[in-house]
């Protein structure tokens, strides 16, 4: 009990600064908003072609999700090192809370910007979905890993120099099968089939980074 | 005794270059010589691959203990891996080139070698990136298992993606069994431990070189 109260701490306390400053709110969603313009912009008024549509949106839906988290996230702990509050952070939470809270922020932040790119997304692109509950499943566990892999990467990243440039260098190996099954999970949503376990593969995936993250974070966070 | 061991090892790899070219038969369904780059680009991708199953043991040592002695062998396994990894690829896509008519076609054992030159290059990043040594062999080293854990989901993943494979039969295939002429085995089994002797008698010389810049950087410091 103790320990969840600390991660409902952590989580409150991120939303309420966040709130305060709306600095990757802002950055994340604004961010993700204009890339989706300039690239329907960039396609034209007739789009992508009736046959490659199935195959090409859910990559470009994804490479922005991603890139929006590379642009939003790693502020999370870069914030508290600048600030100098990670030193209270350390001495008041458990490390495992800490991770858990800081993922809990990241995975809301990521499925509030789905909630806000998700249906513009459809909308300009002209995609029309067959089957709405396999999308929400993409989505949500899409969401799970990258930020889960985010929150590791950003608290690892923070105590390196040139924070910004780093971000995506470390993060991106480490996302490739997630964006790859969530790419193939949302062509399936748009086709209206799909390959047997890929929902599967991507829980799976979550699963380990967060098992992993659990066991590892703590080597990070304490000097 | 470490002389003679020495001598033997560069003879040892003489007598492979001189069998893969003059004693070994050349493969059926080959173009001209090309089957022969089998006796060097299979050690160097069985290499790579021991060097980096290497650093992750050392990375997990490391946590393990804090020995920074640990840490140093990693980085060298890594620093080797990516080497033979590169040789790898390069002597694949030549080959490729003469066998398939292109340099790169994203067959699944490609996208796979790439993925984890661009993994073990971030983790090199990620060592610059940071000043302090026992902040940076701690972040390293949980940088390298958390590869170790995401690595499997590629066995998966990869393979739907592009679902045949026009890469020659492992030496062990999926029936079990080795389809191979016995002159070339030998040639190739040779080849392979040569390679493998190599890359730990170079693994031991750069723990060394390090071991000794660190001390000079030391000694830099003291006087």
């Amino acid at each position: 009990m103790w320990w969840f109260r600390q991660v409902r701490a952590v989580f409150v306390k991120d939303w309420r600064t966040e709130l305060r400053t709306r600095h990757a709110l802002h950055t994340i969603a604004l961010f993700a908003v204009s890339t989706l313009l300039t690239v329907s912009l960039a396609l034209g008024p007739a789009g992508v072609s009736a046959e490659t549509r199935t195959s090409t949106l859910p990559v470009i839906l994804w490479i922005i999700l991603l890139f929006a988290a590379a642009a939003g996230l790693p502020r999370c702990f870069v914030a508290e090192e600048e600030g100098h509050t990670a030193a209270a952070l350390r001495l008041t939470a458990a490390p495992s809370a800490v991770f858990a809270g800081k993922c809990a922020f990241a995975v809301a932040l990521l499925v509030g910007l789905e909630l806000l790119l998700t249906p513009l997304f459809l909308a300009l692109m002209g995609l029309e979905i067959a089957d709405a509950a396999m999308l929400v499943t993409a989505l949500v566990l899409g969401a799970l890993g990258l930020g889960t892999a985010s929150v590791l990467v950003a608290a690892m990243v923070a105590q390196a120099r040139g924070r910004g440039a780093l971000f995506p260098v470390l993060s991106f190996p480490l996302l490739i099968p997630l964006l790859l099954l969530a790419v193939e999970l949302t062509r399936g949503a748009v086709a209206g089939s799909l390959p047997p376990g890929v929902a599967e593969q991507l829980l799976l995936y979550d699963a380990s980074l967060i098992v992993a993250g659990l066991m590892l974070f703590p080597v990070i966070w304490n000097p | 005794m470490k002389t003679l061991l020495r001598w033997s090892l560069w003879l040892w790899i003489a007598l492979c270059i001189v069998g893969a070219f003059l004693y070994a038969p050349l493969a059926e369904g080959f173009v001209g010589q090309s089957s022969r780059i089998l006796f060097f680009h299979v050690p160097m991708a069985w290499c790579s691959f021991v060097a980096f199953i290497t650093a992750g043991v050392h990375a997990i040592r490391y946590l393990a203990r804090r020995d920074p002695a640990q840490d140093r062998a990693a980085e060298a396994a890594v620093q080797l891996g990516l080497l033979f990894c590169v040789l790898a690829t390069v002597t694949g896509a030549i080959w490729a080139r003469v066998m398939w008519g292109a340099y790169w076609n994203w067959d699944p054992r490609q996208a796979s070698i790439v993925i984890v030159l661009v993994f073990y290059a971030a983790y090199l990043v990620l060592r610059d990136a940071i000043e302090d040594p026992s902040t940076r062999a701690r972040l390293a080293s949980v940088y390298a298992v958390l590869g170790l854990v995401v690595s499997p989901f590629f066995f998966f993943v990869l393979p739907r993606i592009v679902e045949f494979t026009l890469h020659p039969d492992s030496v062990i295939n999926q029936r079990g069994s080795v389809d191979m002429e016995s002159r070339m085995l030998q040639v190739l089994l040779a080849a392979t431990v040569g390679f493998t002797a190599l890359f730990f008698w170079l693994h031991r010389l750069q723990i060394r070189i390090s071991t000794l810049r660190m001390h000079r950087e030391s000694e830099e410091l003291v006087s």
